[in-house]
């Protein structure tokens, strides 16, 4: 007989929950809906809005005045803080009340009143009976309690603090926040949740790694991002076998399109903000327990050239810092080989008096221009690679004074030119313009050219940037082109590469990475003072 | 199909700027000022509307026969034995002229840049970039092209930049030479123009097919425009005498150019264009001759030939003449009849011939 009524009941909840579907996708905003009498029907609703929100907890409980009413906690885990919900929420209700107030027999028409008078420790809270206000109480980091029999929700003011991990010695940001990603994923997800707080924020976590167990959460938003592009990620991610993942690393390595090329086509970030944007264009993300860097895909080769502030800074400045950044590629990927082929093959490019002081220096020195070269660009990776693994401040004397020292040295012995250490240093410098995960590609790259520059001249420099160039173009990232929108061409996606639209004109979406929903914003933002009439 | 590509219109101009352009500024000017001497630029407008009209029926031709490349439709106009064997030589002249197009590189980069290395360097390089680009497939080859035609924009830099050597007098008396000399001087350029005919392999792989029309005139108009440039900037820099005695006139024109005291000697930045926009020149062409054996054989994939039709084209390019001088005379006198009767404009009128009166193909694409 009660596995007869267990059975209707949950039919019942399975037909509410596609009617339920339905008016959601009728009214995306669910504006009008309002709360019922039955805890399961609200408590099906709200799950359905929040679906795939791995991080959304509900807690059902029964209250311990009078065993027939139930009781549920929804909140989001990492943004609101469970201690002081299970403190002075859950064990308030579900234990001391009795305590406090022995003998009291509560009705279910009565216990609204009685939680709010008496049950809850907390300072502050709220009622409402809309669900929009709920969705966006518990995406804000409040803590919802439902009662059973009543069409009110009492929203428990709990926001935590987040503890993030500020930007204190990492990458210097000129604006912007400072905040980074921790290795915690429950504080990742919430440190996304606080700049998106859309129902549409979908949260799917799953585990990898046969030993290692590890947790690794898809972030989206359901509405924005291609629905075939969250398919795919998931069918790669699912194709692991592995016995542990300790770093995002693993996961790019193991989902990637061309595992054999030297350019990245997995991004990765390690700011919120950034990832917040990225999110917004439609990529989609995959967060890993114990690391701070997250993933992003699909990737392109502008967003190296793209940077958070950018988007923060006055708009006109823009072209100007990425048009920097592009030279500082070109010259990381061919200035050196450029210098060997113009000095070895092509001298008569020189102006006669800057050949003849080229020579002049040259006079003393041992080895033909390739070898010098080759030679010193050894030197620079080697003083980078020291400066990577010392404690920052001894790093920096170290490259401080090898680079100033040693350059000088080198010349004054008479081993290296002066313009080949000119050449070196200023590449090196350039190199590190971008980001690095790109520029690694272009500093290996380098010494294939100057292989080719120094065999074949210019010839063989333009041949050995044509096949990068090639390369390039047959590179994927999740079904994108890496090199669009330049390469195929997308007219209105430029709107972010050469300069950055301003954020009144950036109307759409990158064509190539986001779904259906393209649209960012309304007409007609443009700023202007205000007409007298 | 054997190309799973699409390319979009622009793409598909760039791509054919590419494949006439560069040989064209470099090979084509001494020859035509030789005959029609200062009026060889109108030369080239005759020229063009030979071109115009090769592109017109190369695309009809193509627009009957949707989703079919040029060795697919030979077979259905002509039958299987006598589309085979038209077949077969549309691959031999695909071959041979991109033997000349390297051999033509070769020389050039040999004589004018490097001369102490061996040609033959020069061409399996290019060579292997482009079976690199080939290999990829037609979408990659344009995009590659389309990331790297902005070199030809250089051209116009240049030309801009010498305009204080110029002097308009150098061109005058116009119409000087006669009809005769001026028509005789278009053909070598319409021989180039007509390369276009390559197009009918790619008219089935672009994204929009209705656009073939517009994209075949506007890349030929384009080429032609530049073709123009370069003719007048030599013209106009060193009169006929002198322009047509020299084998690469533009480059000279280029030499000449000083800015200031401190840049000067900018050929290196027509080489580098010319050396850039030869690796699809010659790209587009091994991808013909690579596609169409591919059909003709009937291989599932084309990527097979790969290899072997690149060590063939070096082995050819070597091969197919003695020296430059031998080269330039077989351009002059041989290649025009042989290419732009045979190939590009009496083949396809036959085909097309046919074609309309046998009914043959599909409704044309609205």
């Amino acid at each position: 007989m009660v596995k007869f009524r267990k059975l209707t009941k949950a039919g019942l909840l399975g037909q509410i929950q596609d009617n339920f579907k339905k008016i959601i996708a009728s009214d995306a905003s669910s504006k009008s809906i309002v709360l019922s009498n039955d805890l399961e029907i609200n408590l099906q609703r709200i799950k359905v809005i929040l679906h795939k929100c791995s991080d959304v907890v509900y807690r059902d409980f029964i209250f311990a005045q009078n065993e027939q009413i139930r009781l549920a906690l929804i909140y989001i885990d990492g943004l609101a803080d469970s201690g002081q919900i299970s403190n002075q929420i859950m064990r308030a209700l579900a234990l001391e009340v009795p305590m406090a107030v022995p003998g009291q027999n509560i009705t279910k028409s009565e216990a609204l009143e009685f939680i709010k008078q008496r049950g809850l420790c907390i300072s502050q809270f709220k009622e409402t009976e809309q669900m929009q206000d709920i969705i966006h109480a518990i995406l804000s980091g409040d803590t919802i309690l439902l009662v059973d029999g009543h069409a009110t929700a009492i929203i428990n003011n709990s926001r935590g603090k987040v503890q993030s991990l500020s930007n204190s010695e990492g990458k210097t940001m000129v604006r912007g926040p400072r905040e980074l990603f921790v290795e915690n994923l429950r504080i990742n997800t919430a440190l996304i949740r606080r700049r998106i707080k859309s129902p549409n924020l979908k949260i799917e976590t799953f585990k990898v790694g046969n030993v290692s167990d590890t947790d690794i959460a898809l972030v989206y938003i359901e509405g924005i991002v291609n629905e075939k592009l969250v398919a795919e990620v998931k069918s790669r991610l699912e194709k692991i076998k592995i016995d542990a993942v300790l770093e995002s690393g693993y996961i790019e390595e193991l989902i990637e399109d061309n595992p054999w090329s030297l350019f990245p086509t997995v991004n990765h970030t390690e700011k919120p903000d950034k990832l917040a944007a990225m999110l917004l264009e439609g990529r989609v993300a995959i967060l890993l327990d114990g690391t701070p860097v997250v993933l992003t895909v699909p990737n392109l080769f502008v967003e190296y050239f793209q940077t958070p502030e950018d988007y923060y800074q006055r708009f006109l400045f823009t072209p100007a810092a990425r048009f920097i950044r592009f030279i500082s590629m070109i010259i990381t990927l061919i200035l050196p080989s450029l210098y060997i082929a113009v000095v070895s093959f092509h001298h008569e490019l020189l102006p006669t008096p800057l050949l003849l002081s080229f020579a002049a220096h040259r006079e003393v020195v041992p080895f033909p221009v390739f070898l010098e070269v080759f030679i010193m660009e050894v030197v620079f990776e080697v003083l980078r690679e020291a400066g990577n693994r010392l404690p920052q401040l001894i790093g920096q004397i170290v490259s401080i004074g090898a680079a100033l020292v040693l350059g000088a040295m080198a010349v004054q012995a008479g081993f290296m030119a002066t313009s080949t250490v000119i050449v070196v240093i200023f590449t090196g410098i350039a190199s590190f313009v971008f980001a690095y995960s790109a520029s690694i590609a272009f500093r290996l790259l380098r010494f294939g050219l100057l292989v080719l520059a120094g065999t074949l001249g210019l010839f063989g420099l333009i041949s050995g940037v044509a096949v990068i160039a090639i390369h390039m173009c047959t590179l994927r990232s999740f079904g994108v082109p890496y090199l669009s929108p330049i390469a195929p061409t997308t007219g209105a996606d430029l709107a972010d590469v050469i300069y950055r639209a301003p954020w009144w004109a950036m109307f759409s979406r990158p064509r190539l990475i986001a779904g259906q929903n393209r649209k960012r914003q309304e007409q007609g933002l443009k700023p202007s003072p205000q007409k007298n009439k | 199909m054997l190309e799973k590509g699409k390319i979009s219109s622009i793409q598909a101009i760039m791509l054919m700027i590419s494949m006439i352009l560069p040989t064209a500024v470099l090979t084509v000017p001494a020859i035509t000022v030789k005959s029609a001497r200062q009026d060889a630029w109108f030369s080239i407008i005759i020229a063009t509307m030979a071109g115009l009209l090769i592109a017109w029926m190369v695309v009809n031709l193509g627009l009957r026969f949707p989703e079919k490349t040029l060795f697919e439709y030979i077979e259905d106009i002509l039958g299987k034995i006598p589309g085979k064997i038209l077949g077969f030589l549309y691959i031999w002249w695909f071959l041979h002229m991109n033997a000349l197009v390297i051999r033509e590189y070769g020389v050039f980069l040999a004589t004018a840049v490097m001369p102490d290395t061996p040609i033959i360097i020069f061409h399996i390089v290019v060579v292997a970039v482009a079976a690199y680009a080939v290999r990829n497939g037609l979408e990659v080859l344009s995009r590659a092209n389309q990331l790297l035609i902005p070199t030809t924009v250089l051209l116009a830099l240049v030309f801009i930049l010498s305009i204080p050597n110029m002097k308009l007098s150098r061109v005058l008396p116009l119409f000087d030479a006669g009809l005769f000399p001026i028509v005789k001087g278009a053909v070598v350029p319409a021989s180039w123009l007509g390369e276009i005919v390559t197009f009918a392999m790619i008219i089935p792989y672009l994204s929009k097919p209705k656009e073939a029309y517009r994209v075949a005139f506007l890349s030929i108009l384009l080429v032609s425009f530049f073709l123009t440039t370069s003719i007048l900037e030599a013209l106009l820099i060193f009169g006929p005498n002198l322009t047509g005695s020299w084998i690469f006139p533009t480059f000279n024109a280029v030499r000449m150019i000083s800015v200031g005291n401190s840049l000067g000697r900018l050929e290196i930045i027509i080489v580098l264009a010319w050396v850039l926009g030869g690796f699809f020149k010659i790209g587009v062409f091994y991808y013909a001759a690579v596609l169409g054996s591919a059909q003709w054989l009937k291989l599932k994939n084309y990527q097979p030939l790969v290899l072997p039709v690149g060590i063939i084209l070096v082995a050819l390019s070597i091969l197919i003449h003695d020296g430059i001088v031998d080269l330039l005379d077989f351009l002059k006198r041989v290649w025009p009849p042989y290419a732009l009767i045979v190939f590009e404009a009496g083949i396809p009128l036959v085909l097309l011939i046919i074609a309309v009166v046998g009914r043959k193909g599909g409704r044309k694409i609205a």
